[in-house]
């Protein structure tokens, strides 16, 4: 069982095809990334024992809440801590771990709620099934790097927008299951943890039994790597211990953290500043409809603005990000004004595909600076800049709110000042990004992977 | 034929979730 899941046994024979490869990845990010849709139960979950109305005895939303927080905080821990051990031991048996935990962790929430115990449901979805998420989510990227060292911006996008994909598969999921299973002694959550957790695991298996790494010095056909690097991208692998050390990371760190920071804050009040802007024009149902478009253009500018970053170079990409968005950011309290909702809406989807954009270029950026030997868990690392933002989003934009409020400023108005400080934030981002340089050649590693003749596909 | 067969097992899942995220999002123009 252990060859099984070796990384020798995972070595792609002599022509594979590598487009094979994407939707192992896609497999495992389309799954985890059910963990933003993971709202959906919070209603349910406060009537489990009230059923019709939550009783006395029922869980509080505010209880319920940490359960994704939680999950969030073990995929950062898992992707910072787990990455050497990725890297190490192969996609494979990183991708099975991940599936065993993230199907596992549904399963045990699913006691949890079965047994009403709420530390169990922490335990299973936010411990067992965030080191699931972490692992997960970093699993696939130096394998696909490595398959694509002509498109590493197109191959990761490509998994990481299975990732905002992944919510738009579980929200529907989870509410038609919870629909199936309801009746008149259940809500119907447990159930559908258990259903849930065995199609993820089995989604997840395709991933684990299909996954192949290029063999050492595998080239695509026809691929020549430039006699003349560019600038930016380097040649040479820089150890992940070293990497940390280093202000690049640092600063790609801070480019990550500002650019989610500002895009949380946008997107947890979506919903309700479009109501407050257009009042009478935007329903509530509107509204909800308007949130499921922002999360399609979250997930397609995953995929075309990495792709793009094949062509433009990474720093450009980001450059037009935190430029853009400083323009578009300041511009939607504009578009209230003059009460234009197709201004609004375009201005928003815009932002949130360069939200996306963000997470799924930063993988190819760090293989730009640092090279594809500790891609894998230098992007764990940098993962934390994630958590940060998640925490850091959030907070900002409702003290900021509550602050404007409490000093009698109309709802609509607060909504601006919001938008001119994730603005600056977005300054800051431009400035971090304008300040990468190559790194220093004395934190280059020093074994470097001998090239290989260039093999057929 | 291979290729195919893995991009539709990875493919139909994602189509269902944009299905149903444009029907949703179709309320917006209503």
């Amino acid at each position: 069982m252990e060859g099984f899941f070796a990384r020798e046994r995972t070595v792609a024979p002599p022509g594979y095809n590598r487009w094979l490869v994407p939707p192992a990845a896609l497999s495992i990010h389309l799954c985890i990334g059910q963990a933003y849709a993971f709202s959906v139960f919070n209603g349910p979950l406060t009537k489990v024992i009230g059923i019709s109305a939550p009783a006395p005895d029922d869980w509080t939303l505010p209880a319920l809440g940490w359960i994704f927080s939680i999950a969030i905080v073990f995929l950062g821990l898992s992707a910072a801590f787990g990455g050497r051990w990725v890297e190490s031991g192969g996609p494979r048996r990183a991708m099975f771990l991940s599936a065993c935990c993230f199907g596992g962790g549904f399963l045990v929430a699913a006691l949890g709620v079965h047994t009403h115990m709420l530390w169990l449901v922490y335990l299973g979805y936010g411990v067992i099934g965030g080191i699931g998420l972490g692992i997960g989510y970093i699993s696939p990227v130096s394998t696909l790097i490595k398959w694509f060292p002509d498109r590493p911006g197109m191959a990761t996008g490509l998994a990481i927008m299975g990732f905002g994909g992944g919510a738009m598969i579980g929200s529907p999921l989870s509410v038609w299951l919870m629909h199936a299973f309801a009746g008149p002694s259940s809500v119907g959550v447990a159930e559908t943890f258990v259903v849930m957790g065995l199609l993820y695991f089995a989604m997840m298996m395709f991933g684990v039994l299909t996954v192949r790494v290029p063999a050492e010095g595998w080239r695509p056909a026809g691929y020549v790597p430039p006699a003349q690097p560019k600038k930016l991208v380097t040649s040479a692998n820089v150890h992940v211990d070293t990497a940390i050390r280093t202000p690049q990371f640092w600063l790609l760190w801070l480019v990550l953290c500002l650019n989610v920071t500002a895009g949380i804050g946008v997107l947890g009040q979506a919903s309700v500043m479009s109501q407050e802007m257009f009042p009478g024009v935007i329903t509530p149902t509107a509204a909800a409809g308007f949130v499921g478009l922002l999360s399609l253009f979250n997930m397609a500018g995953r995929f075309l603005w990495s792709s793009t970053s094949d062509f433009i170079g990474r720093k450009p990409t980001y450059a037009i990000y935190f430029a853009l968005g400083v323009v578009l950011y300041s511009l939607v309290p504009w578009t209230g004004q003059i009460g234009s909702v197709a201004l609004f809406v375009a201005f928003y989807a815009v932002i949130l595909s360069m939200y996306g954009g963000g997470f799924a270029t930063i993988p190819a950026y760090l293989r730009d600076m640092f090279g594809t030997m500790h891609v894998g868990a230098i992007h764990g690392r940098l993962l934390t800049a994630w958590s940060a933002a998640g925490i850091l989003g959030p907070v900002l934009v409702n003290y900021i709110r509550q602050y404007q409020v409490d000093r009698g400023v109309p709802p609509s108005a607060a909504y601006s000042e919001t938008m001119y400080i994730m603005a600056g934030l977005l300054v800051l981002g431009f400035i971090c990004n304008a300040l990468v340089r190559p790194v220093d050649a004395r934190h280059h590693h020093r074994e470097q992977p001998e090239p290989a003749p260039a093999l057929a596909e | 034929m291979r290729v195919l067969v893995y991009w539709l097992i990875v493919g139909i899942p994602l189509l269902f979730g944009v299905s149903m995220t444009l029907i949703n999002a179709a309320q917006l123009f209503h």
